[in-house]
């Protein structure tokens, strides 16, 4: 009895970095081997983890729903948790692939669809920075204030 | 956003009690930091406002952005 599944994937970012559409194709491996048909497979987003997983601060996710034989998922998950690249997985049953799903994998089929480089495993996210810009700012204007109680 | 405030009308004012927001999805990331606290700990049912089946969903999704590192364990 098949069912169809939605699958987030972490992959690492040293393997991405040699080829983006290699990581993609390293979680389509994974699902082939167990039976599965892939109805979507995307690149859902570069990122900075919330807490470092084996050593890495950033990762890129991959987003996929497929039918598979329910008897199939646990030895996928097994299969994800021994790969090096795959840093965390999640496998959840849902009732259809969504119509979003469908038209964004599709528009990252195209040969032009192109990826910017995963940025070094440091750099903090552009938000981070602009916030600690704003709290500098903030702490000079309160010394500022200090001073002139002070006088 | 958590209100630490300790008057109780206060604290109920911020109950954002609407099941029909949109799908709890441990995607939906900006939604589910509505409901977590400045440390991460998740928002007792009183706080948030939802029926139990929404709060349970709202737990799950958490908690599964949580093993993928796209919401902290703690702040």
């Amino acid at each position: 009895m098949t069912q169809t599944y939605e699958a987030m994937v972490l992959v690492s970012n040293q393997v991405v970095r040699e080829d983006w559409r290699k990581a993609k194709s390293l979680v389509a491996e994974m699902l082939t081997k167990h039976e599965g048909s892939i109805k979507t497979l995307r690149r859902y987003e570069e990122r900075r983890l919330a807490y470092p997983i084996k050593g890495n601060l950033r990762a890129t996710y991959y987003l996929t729903y497929f039918e598979m034989p329910g008897a199939n998922v646990p030895a996928l998950r097994r299969d994800m948790e021994l790969s090096e690249s795959v840093l965390r997985n999640l496998v959840l049953a849902v009732d259809a692939v969504p119509e979003e799903e469908i038209a964004q994998a599709a528009l990252e089929e195209d040969a032009d669809y192109t990826v910017p480089e995963p940025p070094a495993d440091d750099e903090p996210d552009v938000e981070e920075v602009s916030e600690t810009e704003d709290e500098d700012i903030e702490d000079e204007e309160e010394v500022l204030v200090g001073d002139g109680d002070d006088l | 956003m958590y209100n630490s405030s300790n008057n109780k009308k206060e604290r109920a004012a911020i109950a954002t009690k609407n099941c029909d927001d949109p799908v709890i999805n441990y995607k939906n990331l900006d939604y589910l930091e509505k409901f977590l606290t400045p440390q991460g700990q998740i928002l007792s049912r009183r706080r948030t406002g939802f029926c139990t089946q929404c709060q349970k969903q709202l737990k799950k999704a958490i908690k599964n952005a949580r093993h993928l590192a796209l919401l902290p364990f703690v702040n």
